[in-house]
């Protein structure tokens, strides 16, 4: 098919292919996914969530409710981009949503049919037997707004961060003017302008600024604004922010073809982001040819795309004669405009009369004090029903294929009050405007209810020469310049038509959402009459349009069902962001390797090169288990622990928290943070220590070493010492403020090599050498000895977490690769971490999962020695909750068959009978020294007694096995092989 | 985003800091300190720790209904 090409002002000469469902469509250069299929006569867009009713083009920026498009090929989607924000490139494959198996028929629609249409809270109260879940998946599969993607490669996300003087949102008449004016006095400025073109509805409304025409004005300006080093982001929107911050996202689909987020803190913010037609309710106003008026209008100018070819106007003021007669002037035939103004409302002078009269004379209806009821048709307008208001029944038709309404202007407050604030109404606009904002935030223009053109010059003006006057710039901004455009509107709110009740049901008030007049009155019925409970209980624009067309629209009618006015009513609170914009773009660059940084220890290429399978701790890497030591990761811990009870092994702990404790106050300040004391640990020993939080629950666990009386280091969980270090500062700067005690993280400082084993100290005296020989034989079980190895400090601490014989060696980084080899050279062989937690669970030691905030010393066995210390948390352990028989405390557990297996996080349960699980396993290993599986586990006081038999539940991994209660070591429980 | 003032690194965004506690009436139990926290919806007293940055940490005066900080000083030596 050959179509002619059109002209617009966005429009550029090459020819564009797409596909929309699975056909090939043409457009050009410049054009929308919107105004292309417009003007390839697509009117059918996409079906409503609930109902399922076939729709249409309803507005012409991201407003948009119906148009909803997915974006991409199977699988790799983006949803939910409303086609007028969708810019046409060559290849483009876009999709309709909400149908199946066919935009043109659907079998959910002839479902919904045959029930009639449903109202808010029928979900609800329909679906409630034998309960709500029985229904869900399939009324989930239904509804919802297009499909996730399944994996998605979106551009790349960059992310700026900009300062400024002032920011401007919005580049129309006002947002130009209050740029223009703060850069005149000296202001660093941005611009920011969703649009790919500024001067928002200049470029069809025309007009005159200063002695220019008003396109030659954007033009201008635009130069002056860049030659003052003005910085204008097109395809920018704001989207949100908070606390002084902004941020902006320019559109990965946008004609800049940039996908951005930008982070601006400006000084002063001037928020001239314009005001969004919105529509007046009639029945079946959903209808695939209803349209907003100055939709068609952009639709024409911008893109050359007819709306429709006959049109019926409904509006409530005079701007809908200038935009008949520009609509006119493009080729579209105007059948009647319907005004709902009374002949005195409309008044006997002005543009709007001269335009009444040419409309008249060339046989156009106008009929004033008019309704339109209805629409006609069912996938598309074929004629709308009016009446005059005096007397409703005297309806008639008149044949058309599209209706074009405007019920006044929404100044779009989004920016203002999405982080609250309570908004005014303006009973001129029909609608509600800022109401007191913070002083460095401003609304302009539009935003600010200033429709007329020259008004809003002066708004914005008036609003830039402040900001940039506020934010520190002394130059002189000048005067604005005079304009000249369309008349006052001249508006009587209007917000519906007269319906029977029964066609309150076909009212849309929320396309989007289909929420009807009926919806409404019957959330007021069931007795919600704040505005934010009756958004709640009918979804009234909670959707991606947030409230644009269907907010104000929905409050007036609300107002007049209850019979108060739309101030009384209000609005919802509008939340971010302002249009839809992908979780990838917010995530900007901090995704995949660059989401958090990787720690890594001294030896990590040497676990790489030795067939380390490494795992994240926290933000360490830390090897799991090695590869050469068995088949999988089960075979490879099991040999790697057996080798450590056998032989002897060693173990990369470099992760382990350091924190260096100094000062005369030390030992008095450790004292406080430890359960139990750290005064009394002899200089060269070590103490195993737990430390409370303020509520008395186990913070963490780990040795403090003492290194010389006025010198600690007090060693933490992997990943713990950040946490534990600001826990240190904060009572070190709160209530030890001014004491002499100095705290130094220390992690990366010192590598540990752990060596365990019953041949660790022969292993270890070939690699120190003839110089260790005699401390390696004298060092007692938890004490230490500092010395020198190659040249370099070495500490060796005599301490185990395995239960045999074992040494940590703390050295600096540099020496750790050849420490560590050296050992593997003399038949050590490393083992991971797997093999750690079987080695410790055998010995009863707490794994991680024991100290989960939720457990006290007294819960885990360690609450005798806080007697006499009076340490952080220690007061709240006297809470009778914490003595009481059902109170959890830590218990060994072994399968009662010898083969069975039980994982960390079945439910324990009595075997007589089936109530309230009485406890839970914590950790599960199967332990190669007893051959069985072995745990331990947290179970009412009153239950856990060694020889109880109980039933570890596992419903969704294995089902149910048969424990038995022992004590929490399972092996060598008198410690002989370690003290060896 | 929020910007708290250091003593220290002077005006920086909230991700730097971390908080740690809304502080209680003064006196009263340690049950008391731990778990009544009186709801002040004007003014809220808070202990952030500036983590990403000095580490220094803050008393801060805060309106929770408006997310207004009112003021913000260093508790005890600061950073050495
Ligand atoms: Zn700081």
């Amino acid at each position: 098919m050959n179509v002619p090409a059109r002209r617009g002002s966005r429009l550029g000469a090459t020819t564009v292919r797409f596909t929309f469902d699975g056909r090939e469509y043409r457009g050009q250069a410049g054009d929308t996914a919107a105004s292309a299929l417009l003007a390839n006569g697509v009117r059918l867009f996409g079906r409503s969530i609930k109902y399922r009713r076939p729709r249409g083009l309803f507005a012409a920026g991201p407003e948009e409710p119906c148009a909803l498009l997915s974006v991409g090929a199977a699988g790799d989607v983006i949803p939910n981009v409303p086609a007028p924000q969708l810019a046409l490139r060559d290849g483009l494959v876009c999709w309709s949503q909400n149908r199946w198996p066919t935009l043109a028929l659907d079998l959910a629609a002839l479902l919904q049919a045959g029930a009639g249409l449903l109202g808010a809270g029928f979900y609800y109260k329909t679906f409630m037997w034998p309960s709500w879940r029985s229904y869900e998946p399939m009324i989930r599969n239904l509804a919802g707004l297009g499909r996730a993607p399944r994996a998605c490669e979106l551009p790349p996300v960059s992310t700026e961060h900009l300062c400024c003087d002032v920011l401007v949102a919005g580049a129309g008449p006002a947002g130009l003017a209050a740029g223009l004016a703060a850069a005149r006095a000296g202001a660093r400025v941005v611009l920011c302008e969703r649009e790919p073109v500024c001067g928002g509805e200049l470029d069809f409304e025309g007009g005159t600024i200063g002695a220019l025409a008003a396109a030659d004005w954007v033009r201008t300006t635009l130069a002056e604004l860049a030659a003052r080093g003005a910085r204008v982001l097109t395809d920018t929107a704001v989207v949100g922010g908070s606390g002084g911050l902004v941020i902006a996202h320019a559109e990965p689909g946008g004609v800049a073809g940039a996908n951005a987020i930008y982070r601006i803190r400006p000084r002063e913010f001037v928020i001239a982001t314009g005001a969004v037609e919105r529509p007046i309710a009639f029945a079946d106003n959903d209808r695939p040819g209803v349209m907003l008026l100055g939709a068609a209008e952009r639709f024409l100018a911008r893109y050359g795309a007819h709306a429709g070819r006959e049109l019926v106007l409904f509006a409530n003021h005079d701007r809908a004669y200038a935009a008949a007669a520009r609509l006119r002037a493009g080729g579209m035939r105007v059948r009647a405009i319907i005004d709902c103004r009374t002949e005195a409302e409309f008044g006997a002078s002005g543009t709007a009369v001269s335009l009444r009269d040419q409309f008249r004379r060339d046989g156009t209806e106008c009929l004033p004090g008019h309704a339109l009821l209805a629409a006609e048709g069912g996938r598309g307008v074929r004629a709308a029903v009016i009446a005059p208001l005096a007397a409703a029944d005297a309806r008639r038709t008149i044949a058309c294929d599209t209706i074009l309404v405007s019920g006044g202007w929404t100044p779009l407050l989004h920016a203002s009050l999405h982080e609250g604030g309570a908004p005014r109404y303006a009973p001129e606009l029909g609608a509600f405007v800022a109401g007191a904002e913070p002083d460095w935030r401003r609304s302009a223009g539009a935003a600010n209810g200033a429709l007329e053109l020259n008004n809003a010059l002066a708004d914005g003006w008036a609003a830039g020469a402040r900001a940039a006057r506020r934010a520190g710039a002394s130059g002189d901004a000048g005067v604005a310049p005079a304009g000249r455009g369309d008349d006052a509107p001249r508006l009587v709110p209007f917000c519906r038509s007269p319906a029977r009740r029964v066609d309150e049901r076909r009212q849309f008030v929320d396309l989007q959402n289909d929420v009807t007049v009926a919806d409404l009155r019957s959330a007021l019925t069931e007795g919600f009459q704040d505005i934010e409970h009756v958004k709640r209980y009918t979804t009234l624009g909670v959707g991606t349009e947030q409230g644009r067309t269907s907010g104000v629209l929905g409050a007036a009618i609300v107002a007049e069902l209850r019979g108060v006015t739309p101030a009384a009513v209000g609005t919802s609170r509008l939340r971010q962001p302002y249009q839809p914009v992908t979780m990838r773009s917010l995530a900007g660059d901090r995704v995949g390797a660059a989401l958090r940084p990787a720690r890594r220890t001294p030896l990590h290429d040497w676990h790489l090169a030795h067939g380390g399978v490494l795992e994240p701790m926290g933000l360490w890497l830390r090897p799991r288990y090695y590869r050469a030591s068995g088949a999988d990761a089960h075979a490879a811990a099991i040999a790697e622990a057996l080798r450590v009870r056998t032989t002897g092994g060693i173990l990369d702990g470099s992760t382990l928290g350091k924190i260096e404790v100094a000062g005369a106050d030390a030992a008095a300040f450790l004292d406080r943070m430890y359960l139990t004391r750290a005064s009394t640990i002899r200089t060269g020993r070590s103490r195993y220590m737990v430390n409370l939080r303020e509520d008395g629950m186990v913070l963490d666990d780990g040795l403090v070493l003492r290194l010389a009386p006025e010198r600690y280091l007090a060693t933490t969980g992997s990943g713990h010492a950040t946490h534990v270090l600001s826990h240190f500062e904060h009572y070190r700067d709160t209530e030890w403020s001014g004491r002499a005690i100095t705290l130094t993280d220390v992690t990366e400082a010192w590598a540990v090599i752990v060596v365990a084993g019953p041949q660790s100290r022969a292993g270890l005296g070939q690699v120190l050498g003839a110089g260790w020989q005699q401390a390696l034989a004298r060092i007692a079980h938890m004490e230490f000895v500092a010395g020198d190895f190659a040249g370099a400090g070495l500490t060796v601490l005599r301490a185990s977490f395995s239960g045999e014989l074992a040494f940590e060696l703390h050295c600096r980084p540099s020496l750790a690769v050849p420490l560590w080899q050296a050992l593997v050279d003399v038949g050590l062989p490393p083992y991971g971490l797997e093999a750690l937690d079987i080695l410790r669970v055998e010995k009863g030691y707490l794994v991680g999962s024991e100290l989960n905030g939720e457990t006290t010393p007294m819960d885990l066995h360690l609450g005798l020695a806080s007697l006499g210390n009076a340490c952080v948390g220690h007061e709240l352990l006297d809470r009778p909750a914490f003595h009481e028989p059902a109170r959890r405390c830590l218990i060994g557990i072994r399968a009662s068959d010898g083969c069975a297996k039980f994982l960390a996080g079945a439910q324990l349960v009595t075997a007589d009978a089936q109530t309230r699980p009485c406890g839970y396993v914590t950790s599960s290993v199967y332990s190669p020294t007893l051959g069985e599986w072995i745990g331990l586990a947290l179970v009412a006081r009153r239950t856990a007694i060694e020889g109880t038999v109980l039933t570890a539940c596992d419903p969704l991994r294995g089902g149910n096995t048969t424990v038995r209660l022992v004590p929490p070591v399972h092996v060598d429980p008198d410690g002989l092989r370690m003290r060896a | 985003m929020t910007r708290l003032v250091c003593p220290f690194c002077g005006a920086r965004e909230l991700g730097e800091f971390e908080f740690r506690k809304t502080l209680p009436e003064p006196g009263g139990t340690p049950f008391a300190q731990v778990y009544e926290r009186i709801e002040r919806p004007a003014l809220s007293v808070e202990h952030w720790q500036h983590v990403e940055g000095c580490r220094g940490w803050l008393l801060v005066h805060r309106n929770p209904s408006t997310g207004d900080v009112l003021g913000t000083e260093l508790l005890g030596g600061g950073p050495l």
